[in-house]
């Protein structure tokens, strides 16, 4: 899985792929930590986790992105080496999709970190694209691309 | 008629720095961008009038969307943008008002020369940056129990001041008297007030500050002199919004809207412009809790000025408001979104209309959407503070680190051009990651101190280096138009001479 950050005028955007969702989604994460510090450092941080759930994977990706920011403000650490496992809905009515997730957090006072005002739906795109292996066997892999507010 | 086109986009000159996008498709009314040839130009660049053109769906928008003289890309609407939305059968849209809700600026006066202060601002700077919290997780002014966030959220400065943390004379000078009177707490997350918590009296970091500046032009003296302003002064302007708990309640309303009104999202062209129907149960919370959230950032650049009056004080040996005036000049929102009683074309049925169909004018209550635009009331307005009744409300322009920034007045034409409203800034030119690629945080803050003069603290250099003097449009010329149209009137400007920020 891989991230860059993008060039928007006032903001910044995040673009990223992964052979599959789930991979996406810490790529995104991963890609949220790089826009808001140059240089995390490589250990320090207990690991915390999260779950989130909703009616669509991009209002998933979504929700999942505004709660690390929360947590940032919260805990007033910066989330790092994010890991998560995205599930489609079951079968039952009503049921969403779900990311279960944990990221180790950075003490804000061992960074120098700037803030990341919120997550955008702003030109985010979130599908999968043909080509490479989508890690289920088949092909295709996820393609991201997230702007945030600063 | 003189037209010009950016990636397809169309405008006609109405007449000098008027620019009209014409009304065609699913549009409700025309877009119209206030900017000089060389600020279009800019303004053409990136997808701002992508995005301008894009806000004229929204339901119930009257009169053309406005992009300011600083107008440039947000996301969905655009920053500089104006949009006004009969707020009886329109919308309301959180992303039209911004993320960071009254984001705004507010300028402190001093009776302080800049000879009393030269010499001294390396002192003064370590000062004001070890007192002010900024950056991330370094706190806020007060700690913010459970009291002190409904307190903020429900009354505002009104709060901050009976808790001693202000003057009096701090109410009048502030946009809606430090207080929107609608303003709901209830209606605010228990995960925003979370965030407020640890923020209250704060600057946060990106293009927010705090910077003792000098006032080196006056240009109209009579209300210069009305708002305490004169040449060689030393000024304090403090720019930063409703922090987390903002940006937070914002989203928050957007996901609500996402799955409360699909079916008004999917006619919209942009996600980020979800609207709430006007009269719907949504658009009354979201209102409220924009009010709270307006009345929260509000008390974070109170408590900020609270903060500076006693650094002024230790630095200088003296009473900040007896020995210093540290009185508040004024304070304005540049994100904010207000029921509003304006003037616009109708039909025969009295319906807001646009084109053939509007056949006279008549007051209706709408929603005005500031984005990156500040109020600009003319004199005369009973919004106005009453001593600055007489010539209008100051507008407060912050300019980048190296440029300056200006003080305005409420212009004449602001009713009738732009809904009571002007420029809130320089406006971006350069991207952030394209402004880290050519500046280094530690050179421009060296270049600002051995060539101007300016003394700049930061808890990040990458931000120094985002905020880079280059990376902003010309605030001059940003000035000039809004000065040529009779929507901001010059009144003084100002130059830095220390700036702290996160």
């Amino acid at each position: 899985m891989t991230y860059e950050l993008r060039d928007h005028t006032a903001d910044v955007a995040v673009e990223a792929t992964a052979p599959t969702l789930s991979a996406l989604f810490a790529a995104v994460a991963d890609g949220l930590t790089a826009a808001s510090c140059e240089s995390v450092p490589a250990e320090g941080g207990d690991r915390f986790a999260i779950e989130e759930a909703a009616e669509s994977r991009e209002a998933l990706l979504f929700d999942y992105l505004d709660r690390l920011i929360y947590e940032r403000d919260v805990r007033l650490v910066l989330p790092a080496d994010h890991e998560c496992r995205v599930t489609p809905p079951g079968n039952a009515a009503g049921s969403a999709w779900r990311v279960e997730a944990d990221a180790r957090g950075v003490p804000l006072d061992a960074v120098s970190a700037r803030e990341i005002k919120a997550v955008t739906y702003s030109e985010m795109t979130l599908e999968r694209r043909e080509g490479g292996d989508d890690g289920d066997g088949g092909d295709g892999e996820w393609y991201a691309y997230v702007v945030f507010d600063v | 008629m003189t037209s010009r086109e950016f990636d397809g986009i169309r405008l006609e000159k109405v007449r000098e720095h008027v620019w009209e996008i014409p009304r065609e498709g699913e549009m409700n009314v025309p877009a119209r961008v206030l900017a000089s040839e060389a600020l279009l130009e800019e303004i053409g660049e990136d997808d701002t009038l992508q995005q301008l053109r894009n806000a004229t769906h929204l339901p119930g928008m009257v009169e053309p969307a406005l992009c300011m003289p600083d107008g440039h890309q947000g996301y969905g609407f655009p920053v500089g943008g104006v949009g006004a939305i009969d707020a009886r059968t329109g919308c309301i849209s959180p992303g039209a008002i911004g993320y960071d809700i009254n984001c705004g600026v507010r300028m402190v006066n001093t009776t302080l020369t800049y000879d009393d202060v030269r010499g001294r601002e390396a002192e003064l700077v370590d000062a004001l940056f070890e007192a002010i919290p900024s950056g991330l997780g370094g706190g806020g002014v007060i700690d913010g129990d459970a009291d002190a966030i409904e307190g903020a959220l429900e009354r505002g400065v009104e709060w901050a001041i009976e808790e001693g943390y202000g003057i009096e004379s701090d109410l009048a000078r502030c946009e809606d008297e430090g207080r929107r009177p609608d303003a709901r707490p209830e209606y605010v997350s228990q995960k925003a007030k979370d965030r407020g918590r640890n923020q209250l009296g704060s600057l946060g970091s990106g293009n927010h500050f705090l910077e003792v500046q000098r006032v080196t032009d006056v240009f109209r003296e009579e209300v210069a002199e009305a708002y305490g302003l004169s040449e060689g002064q030393v000024v304090v302007l403090i720019h930063c919004g409703s922090r987390g708990l903002g940006h937070q309640t914002c989203n928050d309303y957007l996901r609500r809207i996402e799955t409360e009104h699909a079916d008004l999202l999917e006619s919209l062209p942009d996600k980020e412009l979800a609207a709430a129907p006007a009269g719907s149960e949504l658009a009354e919370e979201y209102y409220g809790a924009m009010g709270a959230c307006i009345n929260f950032a509000w008390v974070n650049r109170q408590l900020i000025t609270h903060r500076t009056r006693e650094v002024f004080g230790d630095v200088f040996d003296a009473d900040p408001l007896d020995d210093l005036g540290m009185e508040l000049l004024y304070d304005v929102a540049h994100n904010i979104g207000k029921k509003e009683t304006h003037e616009v074309a109708v039909d025969a049925d009295g319906h807001p209309a646009v084109g053939d169909e509007a056949v006279s004018r008549a007051e209706r209550e709408l929603y005005v959407h500031r984005k990156g635009a500040t109020r600009a009331f003319p004199a005369g307005r009973e919004e106005v503070p009453e001593a600055y009744r007489s010539v209008g409300q100051p507008v407060i322009i912050p300019g980048s680190m190296g440029a300056g920034s200006y003080v305005l007045r409420g212009g004449a034409e602001s009713m009738s051009l732009s809904f009571g409203s002007t420029a809130h800034g320089a406006g971006r030119l350069m991207s952030r990651t394209q402004a880290k690629r050519e500046f280094r945080g530690g050179d421009v803050a060296d270049d600002l101190e051995s060539e101007q003069a300016i003394y700049v603290k930061a808890q990040s250099g990458a931000t120094v280096a985002e905020e880079a003097p280059g990376v902003y449009k010309d605030v001059d010329e940003v000035v000039r138009v809004s000065d040529e149209l009779g929507i901001g009137d010059k009144v003084a400007r100002t130059f830095p001479v220390c700036n702290i920020k996160g």
